[in-house]
C-alpha cells in the first residue's frame, strides 16, 4: 500500500510568492555581497597559483626505487605485471650483474593512460621496488607516446624531496635507508 | 553645405552613437553574469584570461569576453545539412538588429534648447521623438522572437522547433500584461512618449511610487520577455538542450547570445525611464542641475571619487591577504593590484581637483528666459546631458543586475505554470491596476 506524504499547506504569505521570492534574493545577496567584498572566505583553491598539500600515502604517479649503485632495485619478478589489473605494466628482463639477484629489467613501462592507480603493484612487489608515493597527480602531456613512462623516467627523482622518515618498508636485497641514498647521490653515484 | 554643419545637426549625429549603448553593455553584463553567479555560489568564477602584458592584466576577468569573442568570430560557421539555409543565415540578425534599433526611442537627457541658424531648437534626449515613442520599442522589442521562432524553425531539429513555440507562446502571453502594467503610467502621464513620461515622473513621483504594483508586474514580464530566468523554457537546458538555438555554433550563436543581453540592456533600460525616472535623480531636476551646474558636478565627481577610493582600498586589502597565499604568481598579480589601486588613487585625486575646481569656479547663468524657459549657453546643456547619461547608465545597470540576481536565485518555472501565471493571475493583477489607476487619475487627478 502506497504511503501519502502529506504535503504542507501553504500559508497566504507563501502563496503571493513575492516575499519568498524576496526572501530567496536576500539569501543570494548575501553570498554575493560576501564573495564579492571577502574573497578570501570562499571555499576555493587558487590553483594551480597555490597548490594544496598531497599525502604522501596518496597514490600518485609511480617510481622505481634506487640501489646504491643508482640501478633500480626491481628484479623483474613479474609479480606487478601479474597483480596489475588493467596491464599497464611491461617488464622486459634481463641476467643480472650481481650474484645474490637472478634478473633484473632491461625494459620497465608503465602506461600511464591505461593504469587505473590501483596500488595492486606496489603491495605486490616482494623487494619494495615500486612505490606510488611522488604526489604527483597532475598528469598532462601533449602527446599520449608520452603518458607511456620507461625506466629512466621511472628512476629520474630526487631523495632530496622524500622525507628521512619514509613510510614504507626498505628492507630488500642491495636496499638501502634514504639517507644512505642521499649521501650517494652527493658523492654524484645517480644514474 | 555650411548650412548643414550646424551645432543642432551635430548634436543629433551624435546621438546615434547611442544606438550602441546596449553594446557596451555586453561586456559588463557576460562578466557580471559569470561572476555574479559564482558569488552567489561561492566560487571565485573565471579571472584568468590575461592580456599579455605586464606579467598578464586580467582586469577582474573582462578579458575572458575578449577570449570568447576571439573564439566565436574564428570558428567554422557550420550550417547543418538539415537546415533551411537562407532563413537558418537570416535568423540571427534579427535579436541584433532589434537590439541597434530599439535605443532609438529610449531619452538618454533631458530635451534642450539649442541655438541654430534658424533661432532656437529644442533637441531630445531620443533619436526618434515620435509621440508613439513606447509602442515602437514595444513593437520593435516584440519583433525580437522573430528570430527565435525563425531560427527554430530553419534549424529543422526538434528541440529547437520545440525552443521556439515554447518562445512564442510565452510572447504572446507575457507581451499583454507587459502592455496592461505599464499602460498605468501611459494614463498617468498621459501622453505615449517617453521623454514626456519622464518629464511627468521628474515633476510628479518616479513610477515605482505611483504604480508599485505595475513595476512588479512590468518586471516580471520583462523577465518573460527576454526569455530570462525563471522564464527561461525556451533554451530550458534540461528538457531540449538549448532551445532554438540548438543548431546554431560560432559567430550565429554569438550573436543570438548577444541579442539576448542587448535585449536584457533595453529592457533594464526602459524599467529604468518608465518606473524609476529615467535621466532624472529626486531633488536634482534638469532645471536644478542647470541652474546650480558648480555644486552639482562638484557632487557627481565626490561620488565617483568616494566610489573609486572604496574600490582602492579593497584592491590594497585584497593585495595584502594575497601576498600571504605564497601564490607562484604573486609578483605579478601584486604589480596589476598595485598598477589598478594607483590608476584608481590618480582619479581620485583627478576628480577631487574637479570637484573643487566646478565647485568655487563653474557658474552658468542662461542666456535669455524667453515666455519663462530659460535657454541655456552650449557647454551647460552638455555637461548636464552627459551627466544625464551617466545616471540613466547607472540606473540601467542597477536593473540589469536584478536581472542576473533573479536567475541565480530562482529555479526555473514549468512551462503550465508560466501560462497559468501569465494568463490567470498577472493579467487580471494588471487589468485591475489599471482600473483603478483610471479611476483615481479620474477622480483625483480631474482626467485629461
Amino acid at each position: 500500500m502506497a504511503r501519502i506524504v502529506p504535503r504542507p499547506e501553504m500559508n497566504l504569505v507563501e502563496k503571493a510568492y513575492i516575499p519568498e521570492i524576496l526572501r530567496g534574493m536576500k539569501v543570494t545577496w548575501g553570498h554575493f555581497i560576501k564573495g564579492l567584498t571577502q574573497p578570501e572566505t570562499l571555499p576555493v583553491e587558487y590553483y594551480p597559483e597555490v597548490k594544496w598539500e598531497i599525502d604522501r600515502d596518496y597514490r600518485a604517479r609511480h617510481r622505481l626505487m634506487k640501489r646504491s649503485d643508482g640501478e633500480p632495485r626491481c628484479v623483474a619478478c613479474f609479480m606487478c605485471s601479474t597483480a596489475c589489473p588493467s596491464r599497464c605494466i611491461h617488464i622486459e628482463a634481463t641476467e643480472s650483474v650481481d650474484p645474490l639477484v637472478e634478473k633484473k629489467p632491461a625494459k620497465f613501462e608503465i602506461d600511464l593512460l591505461e593504469c587505473v592507480f590501483c596500488g595492486l603493484c606496489v603491495e605486490a612487489c616482494p623487494v619494495d621496488a615500486i612505490r606510488m608515493d611522488t604526489t604527483n597527480v597532475t598528469l598532462a602531456a601533449d602527446a599520449r607516446s608520452k603518458f607511456v613512462l620507461d625506466k629512466a623516467a621511472l628512476l629520474d627523482w630526487d631523495p632530496a624531496d622524500y622525507p628521512e622518515t619514509d613510510a614504507q618498508s626498505q628492507k630488500a636485497p642491495g636496499g638501502i635507508l634514504n639517507e644512505e641514498a642521499r649521501s650517494q647521490w652527493a658523492k654524484g653515484g645517480n644514474a | 553645405m555650411t548650412d548643414l554643419l550646424t551645432i543642432p545637426f551635430l548634436i543629433t549625429c551624435a546621438k546615434f552613437l547611442l544606438a550602441f549603448v546596449p553594446l557596451c553593455y555586453l561586456p559588463l553584463l557576460i562578466t557580471g553574469e559569470r561572476r555574479g553567479a559564482s558569488f552567489i555560489q561561492d566560487r571565485l568564477g573565471p579571472n584568468r584570461a590575461a592580456i599579455p602584458l605586464f606579467g598578464g592584466l586580467r582586469l577582474f576577468g573582462l578579458v575572458h569576453n575578449a577570449s570568447d569573442g576571439v573564439k566565436l568570430f574564428f570558428k567554422e560557421s557550420f550550417v547543418p545539412a538539415h537546415a533551411h539555409k537562407g532563413w537558418y543565415l537570416f535568423a540571427p540578425m534579427i535579436p541584433m538588429i532589434v537590439a541597434f534599433l530599439t535605443p532609438a526611442v529610449i531619452p538618454w537627457f533631458a530635451p534642450m534648447l539649442v541655438e541654430g541658424p534658424q533661432g532656437w531648437v529644442r533637441i531630445t534626449g531620443q533619436n526618434l521623438d515620435a509621440n508613439s515613442g513606447v509602442l515602437v520599442l514595444f513593437a520593435l522589442s516584440g519583433l525580437s522572437v522573430y528570430g527565435t521562432v525563425l531560427g527554430a524553425w530553419a534549424s529543422n531539429s526538434k528541440y529547437a522547433l520545440l525552443g521556439g513555440m515554447r518562445a512564442s507562446a510565452m510572447m504572446i502571453s507575457y507581451e499583454v500584461c507587459m502592455g496592461l502594467s505599464a499602460a498605468g503610467m501611459f494614463l498617468l502621464a498621459g501622453t505615449f512618449s517617453l521623454t514626456g513620461i519622464v518629464e511627468w515622473q521628474s515633476m510628479h513621483a518616479w513610477g515605482i511610487v505611483v504604480q508599485p504594483v505595475g513595476f512588479v508586474l512590468f518586471l516580471t514580464s520583462l523577465f518573460a520577455e527576454t526569455g530570462r530566468a525563471p522564464f527561461d523554457v525556451a533554451e530550458g537546458d534540461s528538457e531540449i538542450v538549448a532551445g532554438y538555438f540548438v543548431e546554431y555554433s560560432a559567430v550565429r550563436f554569438a550573436l543570438y547570445y548577444m541579442g539576448e543581453y542587448a535585449h536584457i540592456a533595453i529592457a533594464s533600460a526602459l524599467v529604468s525611464v518608465l518606473f524609476l525616472g529615467g535621466y532624472h535623480l529626486p531633488f536634482l531636476g534638469t532645471e536644478v542641475m542647470r541652474s546650480h551646474l558648480g555644486p552639482v558636478l562638484a557632487g557627481f565627481f565626490v561620488v565617483c571619487a568616494l566610489g573609486l577610493g572604496v574600490l582602492a582600498w579593497r584592491i590594497r586589502r585584497w593585495v595584502g591577504i594575497y601576498k600571504k597565499m605564497n601564490a607562484s604568481d604573486a609578483v605579478d598579480r601584486v604589480k596589476e593590484y598595485g598598477f589598478m589601486s594607483a590608476c584608481c588613487v590618480a582619479l581620485v585625486a583627478l576628480l577631487a581637483v574637479g570637484a573643487i575646481a566646478s565647485f568655487l569656479f563653474l557658474d552658468s547663468r542662461p542666456l535669455a528666459i524667453v515666455d519663462g524657459i530659460a535657454h541655456w549657453p552650449l557647454w551647460t546643456n552638455g555637461i548636464v546631458a552627459i551627466l544625464q547619461i551617466g545616471i540613466m547608465l547607472v540606473k540601467t545597470a542597477m536593473i540589469c543586475w536584478v536581472f542576473l540576481w533573479v536567475r541565480w536565485t530562482l529555479p526555473r518555472f514549468r512551462y503550465d505554470q508560466i501560462m497559468s501565471l501569465g494568463w490567470k493571475i498577472m493579467l487580471n493583477i494588471a487589468l485591475v491596476n489599471l482600473v483603478i489607476t483610471a479611476l483615481v487619475a479620474k477622480l483625483v487627478m480631474g482626467g485629461r
